[in-house]
């Protein structure tokens, strides 16, 4: 909370004697998840109330991998597996990755970003 | 307690222990910004959450004297029809995710009646069309139901294969659907019946032929228990008021903005009210009619854009019936007409003899209904009724008049884009000013409706975020 509020005069002093917009941290892997993703999948191990698929334990599983989880034929049939430039490729234009798949998201992060993000949720149990 | 909260707190703490590298977390930092979010529809509610959770100072104003925007439920009638957003996807992500956070119960919504046909002043039982003398269409299309036309789209539809669907080189092959539709081989006849009942459009010929595509590849998408839809339960209304509850300040309602300044330091908007609030930044989550009734120093290409994008015009009555008269004539209930009243949609209000009506009157069929007031159009729209079922009459009141277009806080249904318009102007409409977010239905990438305003409040958030966090 302390440096909450000293980031936020600070700001404002840099605002008020050079006229620029702030420019913030970066956001992390976590915060990009639970604001881009976390409507529709959980990190947990079940499928839940969430309309996709969870995604804990996520690296080195197989595409379509949740048991009881209602995967698109397209998922199921793409022998994919996830890694970094696996996630990397799907999240950045899934059309491209693995057609005909029913995860309806256009990525609005930057590729900077995403590779946060995919290497985040990579580490997550 | 609140769970939004306690989840943020939860982050907090978690800044402290298991991460290594706080800064980058991003969480932490927004706390004393203040955001002010105008417009308490679904786009602006899913910021003002996501921004509240991150630890800004929320404030939401609503120039309505309730919240929902476009999701309107007519709790004052029997049933409660809705007279805006009616049925929730099933792919709606985060429409599902926050009704069921905040305890907001979905159900699968009573079906309407299944329809019978009013084509060129003619009567037709459902089950006659592809017989009946009044179906236009040539031999090798009649079969084919008027509400299904449209369908045979996807026997070669680009945006199967990508959701793409406003990409510039798709675009640059964009054209009029009436013209699209006629180079595809639909004959006339069936062109004229899509037009009579068309919802993407306010005529075909300034429909995007690319945006029938999206629509029908939307569909096209999802089998079995994918296209089942649900509703809330008590009313889509609920799900916007849950929202706006779950907030830490009230949503302010009864308080248009009317201006928005950048200065250097954030934001100052004037409301009609003459108060003044000042901001680090803005989401602004309202409808582009409404968009352009706001003083706003945007740049005159960007404000003549968002003056040129045009808005689905839907006029509805909303109506009770006290007896199925359509049961002893051997009628279904609800009809589909290619005349002034559109398509008339009965649905059995649960544990009751009672029905909801509601006639649906799209596109330019609405111009002559606008131009009067509200007595004389509702005279209108039921004297063409009486005609076109007479036993209605004596069985039929009238619960309620939903007109979009003049509605000054819509301004019509939905974003209409033009042939080829989307493809430069859907990223600049939304594009951030300064410390000025947009967010709304329009706006939305994926999903189109309900989940598009739920997404676009969610990518606004994000960019707040990157600027402030
Ligand atoms: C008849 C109809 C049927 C529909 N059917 C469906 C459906 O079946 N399924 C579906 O998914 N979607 C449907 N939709 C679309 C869906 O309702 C909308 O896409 C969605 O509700 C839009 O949300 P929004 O937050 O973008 O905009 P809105 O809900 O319009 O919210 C914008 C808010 O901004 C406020 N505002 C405007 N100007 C100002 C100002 N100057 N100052 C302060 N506040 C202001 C408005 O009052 C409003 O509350 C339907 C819409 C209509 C009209
Ligand atoms: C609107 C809902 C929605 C959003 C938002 C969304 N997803 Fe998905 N996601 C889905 C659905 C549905 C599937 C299943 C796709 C299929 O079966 O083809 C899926 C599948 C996946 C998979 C494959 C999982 C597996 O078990 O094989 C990954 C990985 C994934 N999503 C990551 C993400 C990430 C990361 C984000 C945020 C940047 C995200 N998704 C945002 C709905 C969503």
């Amino acid at each position: 909370m302390r440096r909450a509020a000293g980031h936020r005069i600070g700001l404002g002093l840099i605002v008020c004697l050079l006229d620029t917009a702030p420019m913030a941290e970066p956001l992390s892997g976590e915060a990009l998840f639970a604001v881009a993703c976390e409507a529709c999948h959980s990190l947990g191990p079940e499928p839940d109330h969430r309309i996709g698929p969870p995604l804990g334990g996520l690296h080195g599983r197989k595409a379509a991998g949740v048991r009881g989880f209602g995967y698109s034929p397209a998922l199921q049939a793409s022998g994919w597996v996830w890694t970094l430039p696996t996630t990397v490729a799907w999240l950045s234009d899934p059309d491209a990755a693995i057609p005909n798949n029913a995860m309806n998201y256009v990525n609005a992060l930057s590729a900077e970003e995403t590779q946060r993000l995919a290497e985040w949720l990579l580490a997550q149990p | 307690m609140n769970p939004l909260l306690s989840r943020r707190q939860l982050l907090l703490t978690s800044v402290a222990a298991p991460f290594a590298n706080a800064q980058s977390i991003g969480i932490g930092g927004p706390v004393g910004h203040k955001i002010l979010v105008i417009g308490a529809g679904l786009a602006g509610l899913n910021a003002a959450l996501i921004l509240e959770q991150w630890g800004f100072d929320v404030e939401v104003v609503e120039a309505r004297d309730r919240v929902g925007g476009r999701l309107w439920t007519l709790d004052h009638m029997p049933g409660a029809p809705e007279g805006g957003g009616n049925v929730i996807g099933s792919g709606y992500g985060r429409v599902i995710y926050r009704a069921h956070e905040l305890d907001v119960p979905l159900r699968t919504p009573p079906s309407a009646l299944p329809s019978d046909y009013q084509i060129g002043g003619q009567r037709i039982p459902r089950s006659d069309w592809a017989v009946a003398d009044a179906n236009p269409l040539p031999d090798d299309w009649r079969e084919i139901h008027p509400e299904r036309l449209l369908a045979k789209l996807n026997e070669d539809n680009p945006l199967l294969k990508t959701r793409a669907w406003h990409h510039v080189d798709l675009m640059a092959q964009d054209q009029p659907a009436d013209v699209g539709l006629r180079s595809l081989g639909f004959p006339e006849s069936a062109i004229r019946l899509i037009n009579a009942n068309n919802s993407y459009g306010n005529h075909l010929s300034d429909t995007s032929l690319m945006g029938l595509y999206r629509v029908l590849g939307e569909f096209g998408r999802l089998s079995g228990p994918a296209l089942a839809v649900t509703e809330v339960t008590q009313g889509n209304m609920r799900l916007p008021e849950a929202m706006a509850n779950r907030l830490t300040r009230p949503v302010s309602l009864n308080e248009p903005v009317l201006r928005i300044r950048q200065t250097p330091a954030g934001i100052k908007a004037t409301l009609t009210s003459g108060r003044t609030l000042d901001a680090d930044a803005a989401v602004i989550a309202v409808p582009l009619p409404a968009l352009g009734q706001i003083a706003l120093d945007l740049p005159p290409d960007r404000r003549a854009l968002l003056k040129s994008v045009a808005y689905h015009k839907v006029v509805q009555l909303h109506c009770i019936v006290d007896e199925p008269f359509w049961e002893a004539a051997g009628w279904s209930g609800s009809w589909w007409t290619d005349g002034q009243l559109g398509r008339i949609f009965t649905r059995p209000i649960p544990d009751s003899t009672r029905h909801n009506m509601t006639i649906w009157i799209n596109g330019d069929d609405c111009d002559r209904l606008n131009a009067l007031d509200a007595d004389a159009c509702t005279d209108m729209i039921l004297s063409a009724l009486w005609k076109l079922v007479p036993e209605a009459k004596g069985v039929t009141s009238v619960g309620q008049l939903v007109r979009w277009t003049t509605d000054p806080f819509a301004g019509g249904a939905w974003a209409l884009w033009k042939p080829g318009q989307a493809g430069s102007a859907h990223d600049a409409i939304r594009a951030p000013t300064g410390r000025l977010f947009f967010a709304g239905e329009h706006t939305a990438e994926a999903y189109r409706g309900m989940e598009a305003a739920m997404e676009s409040g969610e990518r606004a958030a994000l960019e707040v975020l990157r600027l402030l966090a």
